[in-house]
């Protein structure tokens, strides 16, 4: 019993998939108007937005170094914010909007990548630093002169908008099938059949000898960086069309939602070291016990606060097994 | 010291922009100067530089503590509890800095003893102490604390405000704790070399706990003043409160990487901080451009410091 424990506790994808079957178990019983098609498949269309940012700080965190992304919430604002400002006050074509929107993302990441590779920053040091200024300049964008000095959610879309966020293909939500999935199949070609995941888990785990075989550790840093703010400003934009309203806090504390769910999902904290599909079964964990509690009526703020005791707890449940490992 | 090292000093540079910034708004404003105002900058610093002596001996120690804002939330709610029920005040700053204290104990466990990086933890906690807190007002707020504690917050003392000396005597007292005291000393070992300062003796675990624990304390404190200097508590207070500590910090001179830095600088740095807020106002610059200015202003002083380093390295 003791060592069956252990192997549970030891293999992560085994471990999360216990733990997803019976939170799943828990509120079909427990929940009502949990076990239904509509719920379950709205369900995902929240898990995208979450799941694209825990793939940004997957990337980030992968790279090592103390990578991590504090920015990803602020960066997803100011993209909902430029996009929301573009098509609603501007007037501006709704695709060429969110084209430069999806740019301002890579610009945001850009920057952040420069800075931590180039310029040596630590990224806890740049990210905080990016995350008050993204977070200050979507609220800058936000003001609308003519209703006063106040910021403004902008929530005047033509219906075209709302595709991406809100249809569905046959039953399925628009964003999953034509987002979510192929950035995923990406991801996963890029991290396990190109080049580049080796070089990143290279990278990751050991710097100095990436280095020596002869591997752009600053390229490697600036591209994950890069991608992170991608991630985030796909995320902003299927937020946006799902809620039909940009609006300039809209991002607020996902920075801690992504990185927990990155974590939980087993990518370890210093760098090298974690799995596509460990995120994936960490979204949809983490999806599932907000659903949950929704529909049982906690309310919103302790989301967030079990996020924090989960975050908190699984890494040092992978702490506590590092440390038995090295005996 | 010689001038030349006075001159490249990181406090020297901070109490020049300092005095610089000074001089800029009291000619751009009519109110910088005035007695008034002047009193609030100092009023509204003293939490700032409170939480910033425990702040810089965290970032000496290589680590960070992003909860601090909640913390300050939490202990000024309990705070504020206790001084509706009419509580002594005696027992209303022991149980602010008892709360704080628990916390920071609860950080500093976690990550000494169960090994879970600095970010980690209290970035959970951030989230944690916040839903807490949510529960314990249950959505209200807490407004008209009695008269008797708002002498801590609002009182003077030769025209400067008490919790001003109370952060001033702290901030003296802790350099000479860091600078001449074995524990001091530890902290700065463990920020430079960790290997090194356990072969040496240093209980790393111990010290760590000690940082955490006392930074908890110490906000603690300052969540009292808080609710001393405003008289209100509500479920959003001290949010965002961690960046303007973090930022003091980090413009005084203390280096990310750990083992170096002052909390004479993290006072100046907070002065620094307390100043551009404030002339920000005066000039009626919108206050959604603060995050925009700190932030900026903290990357430029680490580029600083980055561009520096390579100079000595030459």
């Amino acid at each position: 019993m003791r060592r069956m424990l252990g192997q549970i506790v030891e293999n992560r994808m085994l471990f999360l998939l216990l733990l997803l079957l019976i939170l799943f178990i828990v509120f079909s019983l427990g929940v009502p108007g949990f076990f239904t098609f509509y719920n379950l498949t709205n369900m995902t269309q929240y898990g995208v937005e979450l799941g694209l940012l825990a793939l940004a700080e997957m990337l980030v965190i992968l790279s090592g170094g103390g990578g991590i992304d504090l920015s990803v919430g602020s960066m997803l604002t100011l993209v909902a914010m430029v996009i929301g400002v573009l098509i609603g006050r501007v007037g501006f074509n709704p695709s060429l909007s969110i084209l430069l929107g999806l740019l301002a993302g890579v610009g945001m990441g850009y920057v952040n990548g420069v800075l931590v590779s180039y310029l040596r920053i630590l990224p806890l040091i740049v990210t905080l630093a990016s995350l008050y200024i993204y977070k200050s300049l979507a609220l800058i964008v936000a003001v609308d002169p003519r209703f006063g000095p106040n910021p403004m959610p902008v929530s005047n879309f033509p219906e075209t908008f709302y595709f991406v966020g809100q249809f569905r293909v046959g039953g399925i939500p628009f964003q999953v099938l034509f987002i979510f999935i192929p950035v995923i199949l990406i991801l996963w070609f890029l991290l396990e059949k190109h080049a580049f995941g080796r070089y990143l888990y290279g990278v990751g785990s050991n710097e100095t000898a990436a280095l020596f075989s002869g591997i752009d550790v600053r390229r490697v840093r600036l591209t994950v960086y890069t991608l992170a703010g991608l991630l985030a400003a796909l995320s902003g934009w299927i937020i946006t069309s799902r809620i039909a309203s940009a609006r300039p806090d809209i991002g607020l504390g996902y920075e801690m939602q992504a990185i927990t769910i990155a974590v939980l999902g087993g990518v370890n904290i210093k760098g090298g070291e974690g799995t596509i599909g460990g995120v994936i079964m960490g979204v949809a964990i983490i999806t599932l016990l907000y659903n949950g509690m929704q529909l049982a009526g906690i309310h919103q703020i302790w989301q967030l606060g079990s996020l924090g005791l989960v975050l908190v707890g699984s890494v040092f449940l992978n702490q506590a097994l590092l440390a038995r490992r090295k005996f | 010291m010689t001038r030349r090292t006075l001159f490249r000093k990181r406090e020297f540079t901070v109490f020049g922009l300092i005095v610089v910034l000074a001089v800029v708004f009291s000619l751009t404003t009519e109110r910088f100067l005035s007695m008034s105002n002047l009193t609030n900058l100092l009023l509204q610093l003293a939490g700032t530089a409170i939480c910033a002596i425990g702040m810089t001996m965290i970032i000496i120690t290589g680590g960070i503590d992003v909860s601090v804002g909640s913390m300050l939330g939490m202990s000024s709610v309990v705070a504020g509890k206790l001084l509706m029920g009419n509580a002594p005040v005696l027992l209303v700053v022991l149980a602010a800095m008892g709360v704080g204290l628990l916390m920071g104990l609860t950080n500093g466990s976690l990550i000494a003893y169960g090994k879970v990086p600095p970010i980690i933890v209290t970035l959970g906690m951030l989230n944690i102490i916040r839903s807490l807190l949510f529960q314990l007002l249950g959505g209200r707020w807490i407004s008209g604390v009695p008269p008797a504690i708002r002498v801590i917050g609002l009182g003077k003392w030769l025209g400067i405000p008490i919790s001003m000396w109370i952060a001033v005597l702290l901030i003296l007292f802790f350099s000479y704790f860091l600078n001449s005291r074995p524990l001091g000393r530890a902290i700065y070992a463990l920020g430079n070399n960790p290997e090194a300062a356990r072969v040496s003796g240093v209980n790393l675990a111990r010290t760590t706990l000690f940082v955490y624990a006392l930074t908890g304390v110490l906000v603690g404190f300052a969540g009292l003043i808080y609710v001393a200097r405003t008289g209100i508590v509500q479920t959003n207070t001290g949010t965002g409160f961690e960046l303007e500590v973090i930022a003091a910090v980090v413009l005084g001179g203390t280096s990310i990487l750990g083992g170096k830095g002052t909390v004479i600088g993290s006072l100046l740095g907070a002065f620094l901080v307390g100043i551009i807020k404030n002339g920000m106002i005066l000039l009626n610059v919108p206050a959604l451009s603060e995050g925009l200015v700190i932030g900026a202003l903290i990357l430029i002083s680490v580029v600083i410091d980055v561009i520096r380093a390579r100079g000595e390295r030459l």
